[in-house]
């Protein structure tokens, strides 16, 4: 009836009970529950209080989330959040995509070279991102300087500090990070791409981009899923960058995030429970589009 | 053998059990946690702790360091600690020290005060700042839960050989401000020197402005939201009307949207690229180290109000405050009192910083930057004319400014904007 769980006869494999397996994982799975999953239950039940985060709490039912309804900073970082999905999400996959096309196409020399310089914004620290990018906005700075040689002298501007700017200057250095991840998840896919379709592509006298449209794109299907999942969760929890380069949402309230309307709300403002709410209304947001796109995912492999 | 092992264990064990109830009688520690993170700030305090050490034998002073906003998110949670920090320095307004006085983290300070006469420190108007009833509620009056060793005032530095270029002198009324502002211009070059991207140091140069404008009790009654607060005033209208006539008039940095304060104008009123910079007296050390005590000088804006006293933002520095659980509260006092008293004036007037307590006249030398900013102090807490951070009550201001000086509100807008935050509770 016992079955041992380490067998020295591997001809003859132990039967290991369902249950026996749960105990690989347990170690995983304590980690996980301890920094994860209890943080998050407990996020979830300081929503319901009004908490300074050091005072007795006091408990308040739904009324942070009937005044986060009512909140129009928190839809407007929202919709800010929204814009860079945009910058984050689908610039950097169609940018990484077009490198793809342009390095599987043909071997060029010193490709590493090339690969590694590429993927560099993507492991740098977004704090040193930042930082390099203020002084490439900066009025006098080389963007603007370079404008001036141009003469573009009307495109002359305080980047990070206009109005109407400001979020594309801080959306395009979101491209900068991002598109490395794609690109690199990108090659990898296109690599794993039978190349019987490639010859045979060349055989009907395909073009670059009817090769790329029938043969590499439908090849890269599942991997773009996934640099969506990433690059969208990105978008939407986005703190560093934001914080760096235009010192917490400004001009006015024009890049405001979520992610920074928490840290404000639970660390500024102490107030620990309404942070709480907005925390947790953005992980809804992500884990839902997640899924979906997980299960969009799941259901083509079905159909393959 | 193991018999032996055993006897030489038993007596220390004896002799450790027989000492340590003496030993813990006479080794106090007290924990304080301060701000004090550069060289040459660490080497001021350190010589204040070894003096302290030295006047109370057993005590010993375990220091630690943070940057204030990491000590402003860190100290909540530590001070609800029973091992917490005795001494600890405290930010003020409602967010900082009113909601520690509200979880009833901080000892009140009053019968300390008494003690010690700390009231003769500095005027009693700042020490309001560091006063809140028991529930936290009310800003301004009821304990005392802090004591400031640093004074603060912002005002204007300007290159000295400007002024001397084109006949300029240190303007007496705000009018004549108003006309250096033009001659300036007139002559090519930028009036002041300014950076918005932050957001805050737009509170400090509209805020100047504010409070040229302005007078101290509608100041106070905002601040502390007493009874007839409000933001909507006369002098809050003309004052945001006054931002937009000077930013139209080119009196700012060109691209002052999109500079920072540490590097971008902080090097742009070094390099020269402007004659004045509005900002706080916090600078001084950093402009000595790197011009001197003899290019620049240190000037209060004058009050538009016939007669008035030239009301600036200023105030006390962080306050030296005790935690309400600490074992030892007598010593923590002492401390206190040490650090906010006039031999650490001394050191922290040979550091560059502006000590809240009276500097010794005879420290000063004529001509110098660091008299101006002394002088410029004095002319304003001698005068009950130091006024107020607006964002100790309005924290997003910073924000309605930036938009007020893009044109996206009018200046009406932006009183009415800033009015219903501060109806709302200011978050």
């Amino acid at each position: 009836m016992k079955t041992r769980f380490f067998s020295s006869r591997l001809d003859n494999p132990p039967y290991i009970h369902p249950y026996q397996a749960y105990l690989f994982i347990l170690p995983g799975l304590i980690i996980y529950a301890v920094f994860v999953l209890w943080p998050i239950l407990n996020t979830a039940r300081y929503s319901l209080y009004d908490w300074t985060g050091f005072s007795d709490p006091v408990y308040i039912g739904l009324d942070n989330y009937a005044e986060l309804w009512n909140d129009d900073d928190f839809w407007l970082a929202l919709q800010h959040n929204a814009f860079f999905v945009i910058f984050y999400s689908i610039l950097p996959i169609m940018l990484g995509l077009f490198l793809t096309a342009l390095m599987t196409r043909r071997t060029l020399r010193g490709m590493t070279l090339f690969r590694t310089g590429l993927f560099i914004p993507q492991v740098m620290s977004p704090v040193v991102v930042g930082i390099i990018w203020r002084w490439l906005f900066a009025y006098d700075g080389p963007i603007n300087e370079l404008l001036l040689a141009l003469g573009l002298d009307g495109w002359v501007r305080p980047w990070l500090g206009d109005f109407t700017w400001a979020r594309y200057a801080v959306g395009g250095v979101g491209v900068w990070v991002q598109y490395g991840l794609c690109m690199v998840l990108f090659i990898a896919g296109a690599q794993s791409i039978n190349t019987d379709l490639y010859d045979a592509a060349a055989v009907a006298g395909a073009n670059a981009w009817q090769e790329f449209r029938h043969v590499t794109l439908p090849g890269l299907r599942q991997q773009i899923l996934v640099a969506f999942v990433l690059t969208f969760i990105a978008a939407l929890r986005v703190f560093d960058l934001v914080f760096v380069l235009t010192r917490g949402g400004g001009p006015g309230k024009e890049t405001i995030v979520t992610s920074l309307l928490i840290y404000r709300e639970a660390f500024q403002y102490n107030r620990a429970g309404y942070g709480a709410a907005m925390a947790l209304v953005l992980t809804v947001i992500i884990v839902t589009v997640s899924a979906l796109v997980m299960r969009l995912q799941a259901s083509e492999e079905d159909a393959q | 053998m193991k018999s032996k092992r055993s006897v030489i264990l038993l007596t220390i064990v004896a002799l450790l059990v027989a000492l340590a109830p003496a030993a813990a009688q006479d080794e106090v520690t007290l924990v304080v946690w301060d701000n004090w993170t550069r060289d040459a700030e660490q080497a001021m305090i350190e010589q204040l702790n070894a003096e302290f050490e030295e006047a109370n034998p057993g005590v010993t002073i375990q220091r630690e360091a943070y940057d204030t906003s990491d000590l402003t998110d860190i100290l909540p949670l530590a001070l609800s600690e029973s091992g917490g920090p005795d001494v600890a320095m405290i930010n003020q307004g409602f967010t900082g020290m009113g909601a520690l006085v509200e979880a009833g983290l901080l000892l009140p300070l009053d019968d300390y005060a008494a003690q010690y006469g700390w009231a003769d420190r500095y005027a009693e108007g700042l020490h309001a700042r560091n006063r809140f009833t028991e529930d936290g509620a009310t800003f301004g009056e009821g304990n005392l839960y802090g004591v400031s060793n640093t004074a603060e005032v912002v005002a204007a530095y300007y290159w000295k050989s400007d002024f001397e270029e084109l006949g300029l002198s240190i303007p007496q009324t705000f009018a004549e401000f108003e006309a250096m502002l033009q001659t300036i211009k007139d002559a090519d070059k930028t009036p002041i020197v300014f950076g918005s991207l932050d957001g805050w140091p737009a509170i400090h140069t509209w805020g100047a402005i504010q409070h040229a404008y302005a007078t101290l009790d509608e100041l106070d009654a905002f601040m502390f939201r007493r009874e007839g607060g409000t933001f909507d005033t006369e002098s809050n209208l003309v004052s945001a009307q006054k931002m937009v006539e000077w930013i139209d008039a080119g009196y700012f940095s060109p691209g002052f949207e999109g500079m920072d304060y540490d590097n971008q104008t902080f090097g742009a009123f070094l390099n020269h690229n402007g004659v004045m910079w509005i900002t706080g007296s916090w600078m001084t050390g950093s402009i000595i180290e790197e011009l001197g005590e003899e290019e620049i000088g240190f000037f209060v804006i004058p009050s538009a109000i016939e007669g008035a006293p030239p009301l600036s933002i200023g105030g006390v520095g962080l306050a030296y405050g005790a935690r309400a659980t600490t074992e030892h509260p007598d010593l923590a006092a002492a401390y206190i009192d040490l650090v906010t008293g006039p031999r650490a004036a001394e050191l922290l007037f040979e550091q560059g910083f502006l000590p809240a307590a009276t500097v010794d006249p005879a420290l000063l030398v004529e001509g110098t930057l660091t008299a101006d900013v002394v002088e410029a102090w004095n002319t304003i807490s001698s005068q009950n004319a130091v006024g107020h951070y607006l964002d100790w009550t309005v924290p997003d201001i910073a924000a309605n400014i930036q938009e007020l000086m893009a044109g996206q509100v009018s200046p009406e807008g932006f009183i009415q904007d800033v009015e219903s935050d501060y109806q709302a509770g200011g978050m």
